[in-house]
């Protein structure tokens, strides 16, 4: 085994979790909210970008702002359809219609884009870098730039700015946020509309490496919900250590054990901690009812 | 005296619903597979309506109680019987774990866990051989449910449907019967106020864990009469459209009405049956009904027609 080699996949890829979990990371922080179509609506991205390059003939560069374009409307709607049950932090029933939400995104882009697996053309994949006994791709490399700047970027608007504040604001209490001249509905829109912008950023940039299906959604987001939840409800560090912690667990656990059951034992891995902090998980940071 | 009459005189009546709609081969399938997921669902609707939190772990259960009952009767040559006992069985062992897992677990943290451990049971069972792989395990036999003096064999829909619809029956009546009972109104009061429920002297957590350990069987017979009627089990059971399903046929009529799981798979599969076009359509239809129900009536069916008589009586 070239340890250097699964080091660098480990990297490479634990970035790739954290970047897909950045937006669902603000959304669970902010609103406590779990969104189950965040796969179908990674898969959504991936597949603007590739209809971008592919029937427009634009270059990939140009498809990323398409597809991150498309994911911030998609997720405003989203949030505005479910506004109502937002507001009364009826946590359960917005559970369920986020998996309604994935159901018709999933059939909507079968309907459009086919069953047939499909490959985003980007420039950066072809261009192959040598480092030491390291081999990697400038995609790559991209994916780990651009998530060590967005997680630099959000950690700087949340502690920094207006914005921000407005989003702990509403973490710690919605109703009191709104007595104080905030107008709630408007940060949850801008909470969600963020959230559709970074998963379709994280596809655009993810995605290239290997070929998409329209079926892949919850599959390639899997993984996310353990960097959400081992890096602590809300928690921006957090989730950036966890999932390049991840990243490397998943690398060496498929080279030294068996690469099948990696997501298996991801879980595994997570389930005692939600049992011994899940007051810690379940109540941190937003309302108690 | 009028009740029990009216209940027996429906019973009996659903009884011959499929030579009424004409008997077709088409009407046996859909109705079979009616009770079928109707079973299933029932299972989710005392989680779901009566606890109040969401399990994901139900396509697991569910695919439980069709492992078993395919591996058992195709490997080792069970009876019908006993692959029911050991479906049951084995959805308890499951709901046990889980149940303890999550016994302080609430809300997001209880979805994401019960989804975990879906997603750790669909990996072992599309991984390990000896449980089927991918491939699961084809040629489950014809459900035989013979005693001894009575032959008791299903090989078509149209022979299945009596033991279809004699589960059904009695689903239905041990989730009547389970909303009467002393767990039932624990785990409504649990659900309601958890601090009163406390103080009234239940155990919350022990109310929780007893809630899903009924409710794990219920939808492991589903799954077990399941591979009966498609003679097939494999990893496609853990699907998230069987969840899917199970969720929007729930909250379309309207959490805590007994008929409402029932109404809402019927809804929803003769639409698949007779107004399909194609599994992607079908899949949008869900996810649109779901959407639809939650945002825009919240109460389901059964909120808007009590909505709309109050406004008649006023």
């Amino acid at each position: 085994m070239n340890v250097w080699q699964q080091l660098a996949n480990g990297v490479i890829m634990g970035h790739a979790y954290a970047l897909i979990a950045i937006g669902w990371t603000l959304l669970l922080g902010a609103a406590r909210l779990v969104n189950f179509g965040h796969g179908q609506m990674y898969m959504l991205g991936a597949f603007m970008a590739w209809w971008a390059t592919k029937a427009t003939g634009m270059p990939y560069y140009a498809a990323i702002p398409v597809a991150v374009i498309a994911g911030a409307v998609l997720g405003a709607v989203m949030q505005r359809a479910m506004l109502r049950l937002t507001l009364q932090q009826n946590l359960v029933s917005l559970m369920i219609v986020t998996l309604g939400f994935g159901q018709i995104i999933e059939g909507t882009a079968g309907l459009a884009f086919g069953v047939k697996p499909r490959m985003i053309a980007s420039p950066l994949n072809e261009t192959n870098l040598h480092w030491g006994p390291v081999l990697l791709t400038a995609q790559d490399v991209a994916v780990v730039v651009v998530t060590i700047a967005m997680f630099i970027l959000l950690r700087f608007v949340m502690n920094r700015g207006l914005a921000g504040s407005w989003v702990r604001m509403v973490a710690e209490d919605p109703r009191l946020t709104q007595l104080a001249g905030v107008n709630v509905a408007q940060v949850y829109l801008g909470i969600f509309a963020f959230e559709g912008a970074a998963v379709a950023l994280a596809a655009t940039l993810v995605a290239p490496r290997t070929p998409i299906i329209t079926s892949m959604g919850f599959d390639e987001v899997i993984m996310t919900f353990v960097v959400v939840v081992l890096g602590g409800v809300g928690s921006v560090a957090g989730s950036y250590v966890a999932g390049l912690a991840l990243g490397v667990f998943s690398a060496f656990f498929g080279a030294l054990v068996a690469p099948a059951y990696t997501t298996a034992a991801a879980f595994l891995v997570m389930i005692p901690i939600m049992v011994l902090r899940p007051g810690g998980l379940a109540s941190g940071g937003g309302p108690s009812r | 005296m009028i009740r029990p009459l009216a209940w027996v005189a429906l019973i009996v009546g659903g009884y011959f619903l499929p030579p009424l709609l004409g008997g077709a081969t088409l009407i046996y399938n859909t109705l079979v597979v009616i009770a079928i997921f109707a079973v299933m669902a029932y299972g989710q609707d005392i989680v779901l309506s009566d606890l109040g939190e969401v399990s994901l772990a139900h396509t697991a259960f569910f695919a439980t109680g069709a492992y078993a009952a395919g591996i058992l009767a195709v490997e080792y040559g069970w009876g019908a019987w006993a692959t029911l006992a050991a479906s049951c069985a084995a959805a308890l062992v499951l709901a046990v774990i889980l149940g303890l897992i999550t016994l302080r677990a609430r809300e997001f943290a209880f979805s994401l866990v019960t989804y975990a451990a879906n997603v750790v049971c669909y990996t072992i069972c599309y991984n390990w051989n000896a449980l089927g792989g991918s491939d699961g395990f084809v040629g489950v036999p014809p459900l035989d449910l013979s005693v001894p003096g009575l032959r008791l064999t299903a090989l078509s829909n149209k022979d299945l449907w009596p033991y279809a619809y004699g589960l059904l029956v009695l689903t239905l009546y041990f989730v009547s019967r389970f909303r009467r009972s002393k767990l039932g109104h624990a785990a409504l009061m649990v659900h309601m106020n958890a601090p009163l429920a406390t103080m009234s002297g239940l155990d919350p957590g022990k109310v929780r864990l007893l809630v899903f350990m009924v409710s794990a069987p219920l939808t492991a017979l589903g799954g077990w009469l399941y591979a009966y009627q498609r003679a097939y089990v494999g990893p496609d059971l853990f699907e998230t459209y069987f969840l899917v399903l199970m969720l929007t046929a729930v909250v379309l009529i309207g959490r805590r009405v007994l008929s409402g799981p029932l109404i809402g798979i019927s809804v929803l599969m003769v639409q698949k049956s007779y107004l399909s076009f194609g599994a992607y359509f079908d899949k949008i239809v869900l996810g649109v009904v779901l959407v639809l129900v939650l945002c825009v009536f919240p109460g389901g069916v059964s909120g808007v027609l009590a909505a709309g008589w109050r406004r008649v009586r006023a």
